[in-house]
């Protein structure tokens, strides 16, 4: 019975490599495509090609005449099944009725007619083919400013002024701060569409079993049990009798955090049809209709004090929403009015939000949502002000940050920014880089004719969603502990990680509590028939709302744990610690694992005590996490070219306590690395009829490893006070902060020229159009 | 992104091919342009002949004092052919600028040459080079320049039931300099403009300069003006950018999302600078 | 996307805009064309089959002539549709005479293009337009 107790190292903390990657890497996971079913149909949708148009007529007959064509649907077949579902709500909002397949007319480009299914994939494609849809093609309307110009082209012809949504928030007094301004900062700034382009487009495979009125679906989800509820509404069926799976899912990027119309319209045929079917989103399809991000055209204005106070900020936001809401489309922007006045200490705002209706597919939730707009405003302000008052952009920003003595710090959006030191990272950034010195580098490159630049961005960022009044879905997360009897630990969670590692990080949490090997536990997700309804993963919050979920679920069953050992050492009192439960009185010792054995065997139970070994928890945030940093980036633009290299980047990040530094630095990484790519290439491109013109990789430009700058990447630790586990979120901050550093950097370089703002993305040819004119 | 049926045949020997194409199949190299049209239904050949695994089009062999390159090598063989590095280095280098490791392990030269995409790399270098085009079909074989071959955006000079197969490249003199700069369009990789240069000197004078463009316009060219300015002159730095300028002469130069036709033609004298200059530091 | 651009023709403006009208020779010149149709006043039909590298694709359109200004000016509008994808062509061209007895034509319009050719990239539109155009005038200048 008894062992030695050897102090075990704690796993939480260390840079361990992640449990999921030798299937990744050796080809062996199962994605929704490597999913057969017997007898399995395959949909190929047939998509509108115009950005506007009335449908006059669909003829199927040639199509239906191909051999091994089962069915076609269209618009007039799925009139009873339920429109795609918009989560949010805002007060007056117009929400058009979205069908899964087109009624009477297309709205964006891509808009599905109609659906062709057969037994393989080829003979659905060539049968799409010979679909012939009669369109009477309108004028469409992409861009959201002409949008709401009048007399422009009606997205839904009942609402002829493009007006989804008009949103006002404001807190403090804003007029006075505007009345006590010495100087007012005025700004047009725009955050451009972009497509998200998980590696994984999406996917989904249906089967429907009549005789147990069952229905299974597999999609690339980010969000299975809410994805669940939502189609089994649509679809009409009982919840408890549908299996939703999220096998490996290929990144997602709030891409996936939704429910399309391809779900539901899976689920309606393999319904209709009694065979599985099976339906994968090609590349092009990816680009022209799963969501995209941004779309915004702000109008900033700051006022402040000639000594550099910032007194307070008006926007006024006019979001793209696209052609019809997806999940959380109208949401977006307002998350946006939340982060607005950044790390400042100012307590005026007022925004005015215009949410307009365009011939494009709708933005949505993409890497960061609404916080990177808000932040790359108010970063760009910040550097605004500073050159109009001749500050160093690092002195006006100490001068204005929140102080470490002033949280919890409510903003005047009506946050509570939970915990930080905000000049802590920006003097780390700025020693890492060595400021100082590189000014005085700055001065000589800039008599020597050459444009150096330095950005910086200093970004806070509300994640880790959060409160459940404050989400349209719930905001607690679920988690299951299962001892099995051989010791081996099962963990479920809520969440469905789907590239952030939490099989990695939360088995380190789960090794750590109960002190078993990370061999011995497993971490389950994304199956509804087994996972305890779940939230999903989205807005950095699987660490921050699902760890602590699992932490508590944990400190249950360790409880249970330690009352079968005091009944098995037949001590009054014992520790729990490294797996081990000791009587401190005699040194007696028993081990997790006999104790998880003698507890399914149940010869004898303690006090009120059930056999076996599982804990679920539920768990609620009181408040969201408020991750923070300073990025600075040092750029060099080449007068000939208008290229930019980018000579240093530092990052200093502090997200509270980080499970797994490895973990960390792969999503701020990769993050950085999205956040450049709008600053410097990425734009999703419309022409005045609606087509998208940057809708495949030739045009669309990802960043790619090559063209990204070694990150010298450091941190501070404030840990967060709202979990036990004192984490903050770090999957969308390094796409928050990157972006603002690297425009910020380049227009320093060009400030010697007279600029004071560019538009993203920082493309060659229009660097080099304004160094060009500054030289005529 | 699923293609049209198609029937598909890998021939035993270039006459089986030759016959095959000359009853109207559609050749297939590497495939690296024509599967992605393929694939999108933009391109429906109902017969492909796969060239691809011919061993009859897959050589470099020195022969009467040239270097005979087979239509069906690829990229990744240019560029790490020590043949070619010591007699011929500039057809070596352009091979590293295309796309990326895959593609060049795929890419054919016969395929790029027949496939004349007005911003690919290897018209610009075979310009420069004053490279000869064997063509064949079942009937016969011809040889052009590339000045007879590259007619126009995606036009040569092949005929129907004709193919790429061979390029004849000079060897150059130990004393021959070479280069190829390319500004790279950042999304597709492809060539902005890509400028190969070629360049000999004889006491202190250019003796030959040669200069071949991609990407500027709707195909390929040599730039005689460039190098008339610049034959018999001294490679001053003065000299180099007065001639430089002269590439976009009278050129229509293209323009789409990602560059204007002023800063193509910009990029264009930028970086014919570049690579005449990087041509004299490599040559004697 | 903007075209714009000139080209010469070797004949005095009224007679290069006459050859512009004449359904005979457009359809000689229009690149690829099958067949052009009078379906009413200054307006055809228009079967054209499109053959550029491995692309391929089959059309049916119309072409418009129309705010005739005989020998200045005259607006055509092109505009066709395939499995392949759909594309227009509208623009205004001018004529002014040369000192060599020809004729200068400046073309300045807007080319669309959509459904999957619009997926070979943006490089190739332009390219595209200005061969297809490039090559229209050369078929004239012969006649």
């Amino acid at each position: 019975m008894a062992t030695t107790v050897t102090r075990i190292e704690k796993l939480v903390g260390k840079r361990l490599r992640r449990k999921e990657d030798p299937r990744l890497i050796t080809g062996t996971a199962t994605y929704v495509e490597d999913i057969k079913r017997p007898g399995m149909q395959h949909a190929v949708i047939v998509r509108s090609p115009h950005g506007a148009a009335n449908i006059k007529g669909i003829d199927t007959t040639k199509a239906a005449a191909l051999p091994g064509v089962s069915a076609i649907f269209t618009g007039k077949d799925i009139t009873h099944v339920g429109s795609v579902v918009c989560g949010a709500d805002l007060p007056g909002l117009r929400k058009p009725v979205h069908h899964i397949l087109a009624q009477d007319r297309v709205y964006f480009v891509g808009h599905p007619v109609a659906v062709v299914v057969a037994s393989d994939r080829y003979i659905a494609a060539d049968a799409a083919d010979l679909v012939e849809v009669d369109y009477d093609v309108t004028q469409a309307v992409t861009d959201p400013e002409k949008a709401l110009a009048p007399g422009a082209p009606a997205v839904h012809p009942e609402w002829p002024d493009n007006t989804a949504f008009l949103y006002h928030q404001t807190g403090g007094d804003i007029d006075k701060a505007f009345a006590d301004a010495d100087v007012i900062i005025k700004q047009r700034i725009t955050s451009q569409r972009l497509v998200p382009n998980a590696m994984e487009t999406r996917g989904v495979v249906a089967e429907w079993l009549q005789a147990d009125r069952a229905l299974t679906l597999f999609t690339s989800t980010q969000i299975p049990h809410l994805a669940r509820t939502i189609l089994a509404g649509q679809l009409g069926i009982d919840e408890n009798r549908f299996r939703l799976i999220a096998p490996e899912v290929g990144g997602g990027f709030g891409s996936k955090l939704n429910v399309y119309a391809e779900e539901a319209l899976m689920g309606f045929i393999t319904m209709k049809i009694n065979k599985p079917v099976k339906w994968i989103e090609s590349r092009r399809e990816n680009f022209q209709v799963t969501i995209q991000g941004r779309g915004h055209v702000d109008y900033f204005e700051l006022a402040a004090k000639r000594d550099g106070t910032m007194l307070g900020l008006r926007l006024k936001l006019i979001q793209d929403l696209g052609a019809y809401h997806q999940l959380l489309t109208p949401a977006i922007p307002t998350l946006s009015v939340l982060m607005m006045p950044g790390l400042y200490n100012f307590r005026n705002i007022d925004a005015d939000v215009v949410g307009v209706f365009t011939n494009c597919v709708p933005t949505d939730a993409y890497r960061g949502a609404g916080r990177p707009e808000a932040t790359h405003g108010i970063e760009r302000m910040v550097d605004l002000l500073a050159a109009e008052l001749n500050m160093d952009p690092a002195a006006i920003r100490f001068k204005n940050f929140v102080q470490p003595d002033q949280f919890p710090f409510p903003t005047a959006t009506g946050l509570n920014y939970d915990s930080g030191d905000y000049g802590a990272t920006l003097q780390k950034a700025m020693d890492m880089i060595g400021y100082d010195d590189l000014r005085k580098q700055q001065a000589a490159a800039r008599a020597a004719g050459r444009l150096m630049g330095i950005g910086i961005s200093t970004y806070g960022e509300l994640c880790a969603f959060g409160p459940s009044p404050a989400t349209p879905a719930g905001g607690w997360e679920s988690a299951t502990v299962r001892i099995e009897p051989t010791g081996k630990v099962t963990v479920h969670t809520g969440t469905s990680p789907h590239g952030q590692g939490q099989e990695t990080s939360f088995a380190q949490i789960a090794a750590d509590e109960l002190g078993v090997p990370m061999d011995d536990i497993i971490v389950l997700h994304g199956d509804t028939a087994i996972i305890p309804y779940g939230i999903g993963t989205f807005g950095s919050r699987n660490t921050a709302v699902g760890g602590p979920a699992l932490y508590y679920a944990l400190q249950d069953i360790k409880e249970k744990v330690k009352k079968f050992g005091k009944m098995l050492l037949d001590a009054e009192e014992v520790t729990f610690e490294n797996g081990v439960c000791r009587d401190p009185k005699t040194g007696k010792e028993i081990t997790i694992q006999t104790i998880a054995g003698a507890a399914y065997r149940a010869m004898k139970l303690p006090p009120d005590t059930d056999p076996g070994l599982v804990a679920t928890k539920f768990w609620e945030p009181s408040n969201f996490a408020f991750p923070f940093g300073a990025h600075i980036i040092v750029s060099e633009v080449d007068r000939d070219t208008g290229e930019i290299a980018i000579k240093r980047y530092v990052a200093v990040d502090d997200i509270g306590n980080q499970l797994n530094p490895l973990l960390v630095d792969g999503q701020l990484h990769g993050g950085a690395a999205q956040g450049l790519g709008q600053a410097l290439w990425e734009q999703a491109v419309y022409d005045d009829n609606g087509q998208l013109i940057t809708g495949e990789f030739m045009d669309y430009c990802m960043p790619r490893a090559r063209m990204m700058p070694w990150i010298e990447s450091s941190h501070t630790v404030t840990p967060s006070p709202v979990n036990p586990l004192g984490v903050k979120g770090v999957g969308e901050a390094g796409t928050i902060g990157s972006t603002p550093a690297m425009v910020n950097s380049v227009i320093d370089a060009l400030s010697t020229l007279g600029v004071r703002h560019i538009d993203m993305p920082l493309t060659n040819e229009k660097i080099w159009n304004l160094v060009n004119g500054a030289k005529a | 992104m699923i293609a049209n049926a198609f029937d598909y045949t890998a021939p035993q020997s270039l006459d089986e091919a030759l016959t095959l194409i000359g009853n109207g199949a559609k050749p297939l190299s590497g495939g690296m342009s024509l599967i992605p049209m393929m694939k999108l239904r933009l391109a429906s050949p109902e017969h492909l002949v796969d060239l691809g695994r011919l061993k009859e089009l897959s050589y470099i062999r020195e022969q009467d004092g040239e270097l005979h390159i087979g239509a069906a090598i690829t990229y990744y063989e240019l560029e790490s052919s020590t043949l070619l590095l010591g007699k011929c280095p500039l057809i070596a280098e352009t091979a590293t600028h295309i796309g990326d490791i895959q593609v060049r392990n795929m890419g054919t030269l016969g395929g790029s040459v027949a496939h004349a995409d007005p911003a690919a790399d290897y018209p610009a270098t075979l310009q420069a080079l004053e490279a000869k085009i064997v063509l064949r079909s079942a009937t016969g074989a011809r040889t052009l320049s590339t000045k007879d071959f590259f007619l126009d955006t995606f036009t040569t000079a092949l005929e129907p039931g004709e193919i790429v197969a061979e390029i004849i490249v000079p060897i150059e003199p130990g004393l021959t300099g070479t280069s190829y700069q390319k500004f790279r369009q950042p999304a597709s990789g492809f060539a902005m403009v890509g400028i190969a240069a070629r360049i000999r000197q004889q006491a202190g004078t250019l003796s030959l300069i040669r200069i071949g463009v991609t990407g500027l316009s709707g195909s390929s060219y040599r730039a005689t003006n460039v190098e008339a300015a610049l034959e018999g002159k001294q490679p001053t730095e003065e000299n180099i950018r007065a001639a430089s300028a002269l590439v976009g002469d009278g050129v229509d130069a293209s323009a789409d999302l990602h560059a204007s036709a002023d800063y193509r033609q910009h990029l264009a004298t930028i970086y014919t600078a570049k690579a005449i200059r990087a041509a004299l530091s490599r040559s004697a | 996307m903007k075209i714009a651009g000139t080209a010469a023709l070797p004949f005095p403006p009224e007679r290069a805009y006459d050859l512009m009208q004449d359904p005979v020779l457009l359809a000689k010149a229009i690149p690829g064309c099958e067949a052009l149709e009078k379906t009413g006043d200054n307006e055809y039909s228009l079967k054209m089959k499109m053959v550029l590298a491995s692309l391929s694709g089959a059309f049916d359109g119309k072409v418009r002539l129309t705010e005739p200004e005989r020998p200045h000016s005259f607006r055509m509008v092109v505009e066709g549709s395939g499995k392949i994808g759909f594309m227009k062509g509208d623009g205004v061209l001018r004529l002014t005479p040369k000192g060599d007895g020809g004729t200068e034509v400046a073309y300045d319009g807007e080319a669309q293009i959509g459904g999957t050719m619009a997926a070979v990239g943006n490089r190739m539109i332009d390219m595209t337009a200005r061969m297809l155009i490039k090559r229209f005038f050369e078929k004239l200048s012969v006649e």
